[in-house]
């Protein structure tokens, strides 16, 4: 016989009554079980997409507006023995055949066999058509398209020389090209394919990658290379210090863009670059090869003036020997013969020199330099020397000056035929010459400052192109692997934790249920209270009668957590299908599945378990504490006090509810009429404080009920309200359950966010911005000018009292609440911090240090160090989606393969901006110079103009996949996630809340069980039996009554900030029938406990007494 | 008459019950007096509501007096602790109520063996056992050793009560109505079952009872009457 023998006795004994307390603890149990799981599930789900959307991907080398060459990939596959894949990746539309349907942002990819052996699961197919395209669920879905339909895609055409660099051309860009559906290939099929971390599959459209070269007039190029793993058996990872070191065994000049040729006529070599401008990294390594090179920097100017004689449009070339010697001054300038004859100048002539420069948005400045000429030259020899003008891919190939397309605007007018036959015989030779200290700060610009960099013969013949090469750093151009396998990974990893998500949801659930169970497993021991004395009057000290009955309570806690575990799979479950139906929005895919950790399990069944036995622990706390002969013949004593206890009792809870009414009022009166929903967390507080004072007030009533004395009229009403308090705690604890379970379902609503309330004041979320729009393409134009307008052919009428704020963005992960994957590397987006800064857009909601309101965007102008960037976000996303606060940073590296980092100095509050850092516009260039344009936009439009605006707009920049919505609803769409997880509370809430009413219901049930022998007295004195039942619906009616309107009247308070903001919408019909259920529900549970209770023979109670 | 000093000396005891109006409380004991030696018994008689119940609980430590003192065995019970008076119940006193108040779930060598749980001595249960045997083959129920009580008469759960009480070898034995619950031939058995422990085990017997009969059994008779303890005679106690 030992103690643990005794207690399981016990539990096969009153195993009846234990069944109760046993399904409380496996409801509660189950239900943390299952929020766990979800969590599991969730990240189960993202990794299983990581991985859908990888394939066998190791590591990836991106170099996105960069080409190499394709052979690339062939030969460190060949260094590394691993499957690699060279792909084409380019930004474009997708139309059906009838543009009746249209998808922007399409991902199109020319890609080869090599790449769907990198699927998980290849698809069936052995290689893409020419004339044919294969595209992802996601695409076919919104094209409503299939195998065999046909489409048209609009790609950019990728150009090495950036659209922002001067002379660029400005000829369109975008290249249409017509295929035939192939297949529609599955997320396992390699279908969902992307780089970026996001549970919203991408459009994918795959054409054959010579098709999509050649098209795109980049044959035998590519810009993103894969990594497999090794080949054979065992498929072991490869490394990125090994893909990084088969790199730089295996690339070329060419696959930086880079040629190194000899120059004409024995001049010796030069290197030039497809980009036109060399980039600094590569240029440092061309003189790190070899000392005695030399830049050049060729640029087109506009004219050339001495006096009254001008030249138009020529070539003029910065350098230094053999023609500029070097002590030639800045300030002055060689002009060869046929200039001199043109402008009829003379040593010593002050010539002035017009060019344009290109600033932001492609804005055209021209700006005047003047020289004194120092010499004149004659044309030949080096002088003579057209390969001095780079390949400007609008002027190469031109016939004649008309045909020029510089990005600049040309007065054809002013070009003479003399001009021309000067360009059909020399064609770029360059008129003139400057030092190149003196071009170089005339002319250099982000993309370079040479244009190409001369070697001299003895350099010819030796091994230069090594040489250059093994100076140059691949990542400084933009060739750099990725370990894109292992960042996926730990995105999902690191994502958001639904587990304790749903375990803050379903936190009432699951008091209802312990409480529920530790108010059945007290009534079992109530039943033993004989026990309890006989255990005493043995000489069983009180702490160990209690630990008697604790071993029982941790066996049905352990039994609870064991069923809990099967339970929580299926509340799991349950979950998982909400969160991909009914509340879809907070997560954005329907594709999450069931994924569950044998840890999970345990941990949940431990903890279930856990907390089930601590709360038996807290409800036999005060159990065994009276006299042992009290419980031997009376049993449990009711609760009534006696009047000085209760005078005690009353005075102490009337003093809490004063005083919770006094704050409650305070705060109120202090905060005001609330204006739209600010002070929304003042007034919950408020509500919360008023059901506290609600909860003391009714414990204080039930005190002074249950002591009053003797009265010489009773009446029946009486009697029912008096039976209330001989049981003060339990029917305390009945009210508070539901009080609390009302109020917090009612008042979680003032959480909502609201987008349309105030949606056109510059404070709102919105910014005060109309619209806002997205792009495939970049758009280079300013559209605030004429000129930008014009491009498009738009009627500047109808977007007159129109601006627009511009934005480059730099592709990253999406780091908003739409995004469950934890965002690694946020898209970034640079502005002109001044254009938010005058209009007061936006509130901020902390910033690292104080500045005016006007000027807090400004805070992204300041302290800017070489390798730190400020950063301006969204609250939401830097907390949620990344983790970080005001004041931390986060590690980039530029195109250059430079790491800097990226430092949050400011986050504003409930935003469209969520999702993206935003950087002043001018770090964003200086760090990313390749990349061009504009892509994202923020419109102001007067209120009625905006769906004129969005029309002119999308129409005009239809080919660059220009998506615009009103700003209220990129708004909207963010508030529905917060406004679904509230939702997800409240339903989970409200089941708790019914739970609660089950409780009322064993509540009733132990209460007229108890009193049997009573109501059978009343019953032979003469009530009735429908009198018996009203008194005991009447008295628990109350307790219901009493709950609900408590935690109704709290709720009230709190929400009133959304009940008066104009615009609000409270969900009154989901929140009235979740009270009118609970209610409901309430009722029936006492009526038929009420009625189970009453049945029988109740007179037989007296004779049994 | 013992020369040894008295097992339990009870002086001036007093019981006062608060009253729920506030009025003056009631007295149930008053300045009730009486020593106990070692293996006497002693009946205590009264009517109903005299409060010979309370002067048990108050004896047996279940209750607390309000005045006066109780010494058992040279302790003066109201200078001890809860956790010390348990230790007393469990060691030094043994209590019969009038209803068994056995454990349905255990059976009755169980049952008699509970007491030792209380004890933090090691091998308590061990040590008792052989004890547990004896007892309840001395009182007829060897057989019925894994027996639940609800397979048992109502004599035989009183039995199994007694051998419950005396399991820990107590000094003092309290008895509450021991056969009111009973039939006349099962009570006539429990009191000489009664009687005969209190010679052979050597422990001290108080019987509260409304039967005379077995009130005569025991060597001295009480009666409490409106609180007052009146000693009326001395007997012979049962001749065996």
């Amino acid at each position: 016989m030992t103690s643990w023998t005794l207690a399981i006795r016990s539990l096969r004994f009153h195993a009846r009554s234990h069944l109760g307390s046993l399904l409380g603890a496996a409801v509660g149990s189950g239900v943390l079980v299952g929020a766990l799981v979800v969590g599991d599930s969730v990240r189960g789900s993202l990794r299983a997409m990581a991985i859908s959307r990888l394939g066998k991907v190791e590591l990836a080398m991106a170099s996105n507006d960069r080409l190499f060459r394709q052979k690339l990939a062939d030969d460190i596959g060949a260094s590394l023995d691993a499957t690699t894949a060279p792909v084409l990746q380019i930004l474009g539309t997708a139309t059906t055949g009838d543009a009746d349907a249209r998808a922007n942002r399409v991902h199109v990819m020319g890609v080869d066999q090599r790449f769907w052996e990198l699927a998980g699961d290849p698809p069936s197919f052995s290689a893409i058509s020419p004339d044919s395209v294969v595209i992802n669920r996601a695409l076919a879905d919104q094209l409503q398209t299939k195998t065999g339909e046909s489409l048209l895609l609009r790609v950019r055409k990728p150009s090495a020389l950036s659209q922002d660099a001067p002379l660029s051309p400005s000829e369109d860009t975008l290249v249409a090209v017509r295929l035939n559906v192939q297949a529609v290939v599955s997320d396992s099929e390699f279908g969902r394919f992307s780089l970026h971390a996001s549970q919203i599959p991408p459009f994918n459209a795959f054409v054959a990658l010579p098709t999509l070269a050649s098209r795109a007039g980049v044959t035998n190029q590519a810009n993103l290379l894969l990594i497999g793993p090794k080949r054979g058996e065992g498929n072991t990872a490869i490394t990125l210090d090994s893909a990084t070191k088969a790199l730089r065994e295996n690339w070329t000049l060419a696959d930086a863009e880079l040629k190194l040729q000899e120059l004409p006529n024995g001049n010796g070599a030069e290197l030039r670059s497809d980009r036109v401008f060399i980039d600094s990294p590569a240029s440092r390594a061309a003189f790190a090869a070899d000392s005695e090179a030399r830049g050049v920097l060729t640029y087109f100017v506009n004219e050339m003036r001495i006096g009254e004689r001008t030249t138009p449009y020529s070539m003029v070339t910065a350098m230094g020997a053999p023609i500029v010697p070097e002590e030639m001054a800045e300030n002055e300038i060689l002009l060869n013969q046929w200039l001199a004859d043109d402008l009829g100048a003379k040593v010593g002539d002050e010539l002035t020199m017009a060019y344009y420069v290109v600033g932001l948005a492609r804005a055209l400045e021209e700006r005047r330099e003047t020289f004194r000429v120092g010499g004149i030259i004659p044309m030949q020899g080096a002088a003579a020397d057209p390969t001095l003008m780079p390949d400007f891919p609008g002027l190469t190939d031109a016939e004649n000056c008309r045909d020029w397309d510089t990005g600049f605007p040309i007065e054809l007018s002013q070009i003479r035929e003399k001009d021309n036959a000067y360009w059909e015989e020399h064609r770029g030779t360059p008129k003139a010459f400057v030092t190149l200290a003196a071009g170089q700060r005339l002319w250099g610009n982000r993309f370079g400052d040479l244009t190409s960099v001369r070697f001299g013969d003895q350099a010819v013949g030796t091994d230069l192109e090594r040489q250059i090469r093994d100076a140059l750093d691949p990542a400084s151009v933009g060739l750099q692997f990725e370990p894109v396998r292992e960042s996926a990974l730990a995105a999902s990893s690191q994502s958001q934790d639904f587990g304790q998500l749903f375990l803050g949801f379903s936190f009432f659930l699951i008091i209802a249920a312990l409480m529920l169970m530790a108010l059945l497993f007290q009534f079992g021991i109530e039943q033993r209270t004989s026990e309890v004395g006989v255990l005493l009057a043995l000489g069983f000290k009180p702490g160990k009668v209690r630990l008697l009955f604790l071993r029982e309570g941790a066996v049905i806690g352990i039994m609870g957590g064991l069923l809990g575990v099967f339970g929580g799979t299926g509340y799991a479950r349950a979950m998982l299908y909400g969160l991909s139906t009914v509340w879809r929005d907070a997560v954005g895919t329907s594709a999450l599945s069931y994924h569950a950790s044998p840890a999970t399990l345990i941990i949940g069944g431990v903890s279930g378990a856990g907390v089930a036995i601590l709360t038996i622990w807290l409800a036999l706390r005060k159990q065994a504490r009276q006299p042992a002969h009290q419980l031997l013949s009376e049993g449990p004593a009711d609760e009534s006090p006696s009047l000085s206890g209760a005078g005690w009792t009353k005075r102490r809870t009337d003093l809490i509810s004063r005083l919770c009414l006094i704050a409650a009022g305070g705060l109120i009166v202090l905060t005001g009429m609330p204006e739209g929903l600010a002070g929304a967390e003042t007034f919950f507080f408020a509500g919360t404080l008023l059901l506290a004072a609600g909860i003391a007030q009714c414990a204080s009533i039930l005190t002074s009920l249950g002591a009053s004395g003797t009265s010489a009229k009773i009446a029946f009403a009486h009697l029912a309200v008096r039976n209330a308090t001989r049981k003060r705690k339990r029917s305390l604890a009945t009210i508070g359950l539901l009080a609390c379970g009302s109020f917090l379902v009612m008042s979680i609503g003032v959480f909502r966010l609201e987008s349309g309330a105030g949606a056109a004041k510059r404070s709102s979320g919105t910014g005060g911005f109309a619209l806002i729009g997205e792009a495939t393409h970049p758009v280079v134009q300013d559209l605030n000018t004429q000129s930008g307008r014009d491009s498009f052919g738009i009627d500047s009428a109808n977007l007159a009292g129109v601006e627009v704020v511009p934005f480059r963005v730099l592709d990253g992960e999406d780091a908003s609440c739409l995004n469950l994957n934890r965002a690694q590397k946020p898209r970034l987006l640079g502005v002109q911090p001044e254009l938010l800064a005058k209009r007061g857009a936006f509130t901020f909601a902390k910033v690292v240090e104080e500045a005016p309101l006007e000027d807090r965007w400004l805070l992204l102008k300041s302290g800017k160090q070489a390798t730190v960037v400020p950063a301006i976000g969204d609250q939401a996303s830097i907390q949620w989606a990344l983790g970080k606060k005001v004041g931390d940073t986060l590690d980039y590296t530029d195109e250059q393969g430079n790491e800097f980092k990226i430092r949050i100095v400011a986050s504003v509050a409930n935003s469209i901006l969520q999702g993206s850092l935003l950087i002043d516009e001018s770090a964003f260039i200086e760090r990313y110079p390749s990349t061009s344009g504009y892509r994202m936009f923020l419109m102001d439009a007067p209120g009625e103009k905006m769906e004129i605006v969005s029309k002119v707009l999308s129409r005009a920049l239809r080919d660059f996949g220009l998506e615009i919505e009103p700003a209220v609803r990129r708004l909207a769409a963010f508030n529905a996630v917060q406004n679904t997880y509230l939702s997800t509370f409240q339903v989970l809430g409200g089941l708790g809340l019914l739970l609660g009413s089950v409780g009322l219901g064993v509540v009733v049930l132990r209460n007229v069980l108890e009193r049997r022998s009573e109501l059978a007295l009343l019953l032979a004195v003469g009530f009735g039996s429908n009198a018996l039942r009203w008194c005991v619906l009447s008295e628990h009616g109350v307790l219901l009554l009493l709950g609900l309107g408590v935690g109704a009247v709290a709720a009230f308070v709190a929400v009133l900030p959304a009940v008066i903001a104009p615009g609000a919408q409270l969900p009154y019909v989901s929140l009235t029938l979740t009270l009118a259920l609970v209610l409901l529900s309430g009722i029936v549970w006492t009526w038929v406990a009420a009625r189970f209770a009453l049945r029988g023979k109740l007179l037989d109670a007296l004779r049994n007494e | 008459m013992s020369k040894s000093p008295p097992l339990l000396v009870l002086e001036r005891i007093t019981k006062d019950f608060p009253s729920l109006s506030g009025a003056t409380p009631v007295q149930i004991l008053r300045n009730v007096s009486i020593k106990v030696s070692d293996a006497e018994s002693l009946a205590i008689i009264g009517p109903s509501g005299s409060g010979k119940s309370t002067l048990l609980n108050v004896i047996g430590t279940l209750d607390r007096p309000t005045r006066g003192s109780i010494t058992l065995e040279g302790d003066d019970l109201a200078k001890l602790d809860e956790d010390s008076l348990a230790l007393v119940r469990n060691r030094k006193i043994g209590f019969v109520f009038q209803a068994h108040h056995l454990l349905p779930q255990c059976s009755v060598l169980e049952n008699v063996l509970l007491p030792t749980l209380a004890s933090d001595l090691p091998n308590r249960i061990e040590d008792s056992e052989p004890r547990a045997r004896r007892l309840l083959d001395r009182v007829g129920l060897s057989a019925r050793l894994s027996h639940r009580p609800g397979q048992l008469s109502g004599g035989e759960r009183q039995r199994v009560a007694v051998v419950r009480a005396l399991i820990n070898a107590p000094k003092l034995l309290l008895a509450d109505e021991p056969t009111g619950a009973l039939d006349r031939a099962s009570a006539e058995n429990l009191a000489q079952l009664l009687v005969e422990l209190n010679r052979e085990e050597g422990v001290a017997l108080i019987v509260v009872t409304h039967s005379m009969q077995l009130a005569k059994r025991m060597r001295r008779i009480c009666e409490l009457t409106d609180g007052d303890l009146r000693e009326l005679e001395s007997t012979e106690g049962d001749k065996l």
